[in-house]
Formats: C-alpha cells, sequence, structure tokens
C-alpha cells in the first residue's frame, strides 16, 4: 500500500511494482513521456467529489472564487472535474488557488482549516461528512457522467511476457466489482474486510464511502471507453499537463477487459471460506 | 550462579519465542519469498493507494 500517486510511479518506472492502480491522467502522461506502461481496465466508476466545509461561505460552485482547493495531483481527474465545473460557472484556475496534497492529509486539512475545499476520491469525502465539519458540495458524476479516475495500469514488459497473468488480474477485478455491485450485504462485508486488512481504515469509514448511497462509486462497465479517455487527453492538453497528443490505442491495451466482460460475480456469501 | 542461569535460560526462551511468534505473525513471508522465484512463477506486485 502507497500514500500517494507520486510514489507509485516511481515503484513502476524502477520495476518494483509491475502493476497499480493510478489516476488517468496520470497514466496517460506517463505513456507520453515515454514510460512502458498500459492501462488494461478501470478501478471504479464515479466516487470523487469536491467537499467544502460545512460551516463555510461556500454554497455552491460558483462561491469557490478565491478559495483553497486541493487536489491528489496536477495529473488527476480530480483537478479536472474542478477545471471543468469551474468553467461551467464563469471561472478558470486562475481564480482559485490549487494545491496538491496525499489524499490521506485533506479531510484533517479541511478540519483544521488550512483549505477550504477538496477535490478527492472515496472515502476521504465520507471521512470529512462523518467528521461532521465537511458537506460534499457535488459529486464528480454530477457534472461528468460517466466519470473514472483510477485505471490499472500494467508494465509493457508483463504484458508482453505474461499475458496470462495479466488476464487473471483484470478477470479478478472484474469479478469483484461485479460481487460489489450485487448489493448492499456485499459492500458491508468488503468494506469491513478491506478496512481491516488492506486500507488499515475504520470500516465503518467504508461502509459510509460504499453505501451512502451504493450510486456514490460504482465498480461495473469498467472496460476502457475511447470517447472518455479521449475527453481526459483534451482536458490535460487544454489545461497544460500534456504537451502533445497521444492516441487511445498507444495507451490502453483492450484485449484483457473484452475477455473480462464475460465475466461472472464472485460466487461468495460473507461467512463463507472461499470464493469461486 | 544456578540462579544467574536459570534467568539467562528464561531470558533467551522468552526472545526465541517472541521472535518466533513475531516472525510467525507479522512477517510477509509469501512476498519475501516470491521475489526469489523464478520471474515466470513470481505473482505480480500490484501498486494501490487506500482510496476506493
Amino acid at each position: 500500500m502507497f500514500q500517494g500517486f507520486p510514489e507509485i510511479k516511481e515503484a513502476l518506472i524502477a520495476n518494483k511494482m509491475q502493476a497499480g492502480f493510478i489516476v488517468a491522467p496520470m497514466a496517460i502522461a506517463l505513456r507520453s513521456q515515454g514510460v512502458p506502461i498500459r492501462i488494461v481496465y478501470l478501478g471504479h466508476r464515479y466516487g470523487s467529489a469536491v467537499v467544502v466545509r460545512k460551516d463555510g461561505d461556500v454554497k455552491t460552485p460558483a462561491d469557490l472564487r478565491g478559495k483553497t482547493i486541493a487536489i491528489p495531483s496536477r495529473f488527476s481527474d480530480e483537478r479536472l472535474i474542478v477545471i471543468k465545473v469551474l468553467k461551467e460557472f464563469g471561472m478558470t484556475t486562475a481564480d482559485v488557488k490549487l494545491v496538491e496534497m496525499s489524499p490521506p492529509d485533506v479531510a484533517g486539512a479541511l478540519a483544521a482549516k488550512a483549505i477550504d475545499a477538496f477535490s478527492m476520491g472515496e472515502p476521504y469525502p465520507s471521512q470529512a461528512e462523518m467528521g461532521g465539519f465537511g458537506r460534499v458540495l457535488f459529486q464528480a458524476s454530477d457534472y461528468w457522467p460517466d466519470y473514472m479516475s483510477c485505471v490499472l495500469v500494467v508494465r509493457q514488459d508483463v504484458i508482453d511476457r505474461y499475458p496470462h497473468k495479466v488476464q487473471i488480474l483484470v478477470d479478478g477485478v472484474a469479478r469483484s466489482g461485479l460481487w460489489l455491485d450485487e448489493g448492499i450485504p456485499h459492500r458491508e462485508h468488503a468494506a469491513d474486510f478491506v478496512g481491516r486488512y488492506y486500507f488499515r481504515q475504520p470500516p465503518a469509514l467504508l461502509r459510509w464511502a460504499l453505501t451512502h448511497p451504493p450510486t456514490r462509486v460504482i465498480y461495473s462497465r469498467l472496460t476502457p471507453r475511447k470517447e472518455d479517455f479521449d475527453m481526459v487527453r483534451d482536458l490535460m492538453m487544454s489545461t497544460g499537463v500534456l504537451d502533445k497528443k497521444i492516441e487511445f490505442e498507444e495507451y490502453v491495451d483492450t484485449r484483457f477487459a473484452e475477455t473480462a466482460d464475460f465475466q461472472t460475480p464472485w460466487f461468495f456469501e460473507p461467512g463463507e471460506d472461499q470464493a469461486e | 550462579m544456578k540462579d544467574i542461569k536459570r534467568i539467562l535460560l528464561l531470558l533467551t526462551a522468552w526472545v526465541a519465542a517472541i521472535t518466533g511468534l513475531h516472525a510467525w505473525l507479522n512477517v510477509d513471508w509469501k512476498s519475501i519469498f516470491n521475489e526469489y522465484l523464478p520471474e515466470d512463477e513470481r505473482k505480480l506486485n500490484v501498486a494501490y493507494i487506500p482510496v476506493t
């Protein structure tokens, strides 16, 4: 487990990690810079929100003018959604102060009034809500239908030499996603074991993020689509974080997702020993 | 002398027991051994941060 996307980027480049979940614009930028990775699947859809202080004066996106907003990285969809919404309300990045911050730090920074808002993936919006000091100003999906954030990338040498391992990985993610989207009991169970054994976060926090409401983040329809990525790429170019056009086929390998499309959810109910 | 010997023995046993428990409970041996397997038998290392 890492605490920020830049560290994952370094680990992928150094081949300490052969695959990883990173934000889509970072994957596109890395590929554009010649780093040998490919996007093979999405991690989820939706699941990011802009959160403001509950007792603050930001009531609508128009009130963000002059405010300090934390984002996980300049190469993130969370930055792009802020820019997209600012534009909709007649503003640009010159009207706000965007600061990069490690995701686990944003809720504390909002509570301490070090920032006025943050744009981040779950469970940090839920953390601010549960803590009683944050309020969701808008969900990313309110302004960006089919919003995506984290994508699964794999090193090109692994794809070339061990495609069967990549397929097992993608199939596993697909089956887990379908299982999660089967209903709230599965999400509650996932919150318990992921909170304890993977994220080291309170299960109640993840339960909130996964069930308030369940559409807050979804784990199906994860096959990378050209139109989604073209939009991200174009937004990156127009906001100055990508200097040359790169085509979908250069940074995405869809063959694993196409096979995973035929997968079914895991056969597993809470309390059972093994998933099949 | 006998008491010192007994204390040392107990101390050694205690340290050995704690070390054994630590190695059993806290060390991810599978992931350590994974690095030494032939490349085609190795599991992929997948990086993530604690976001959903």
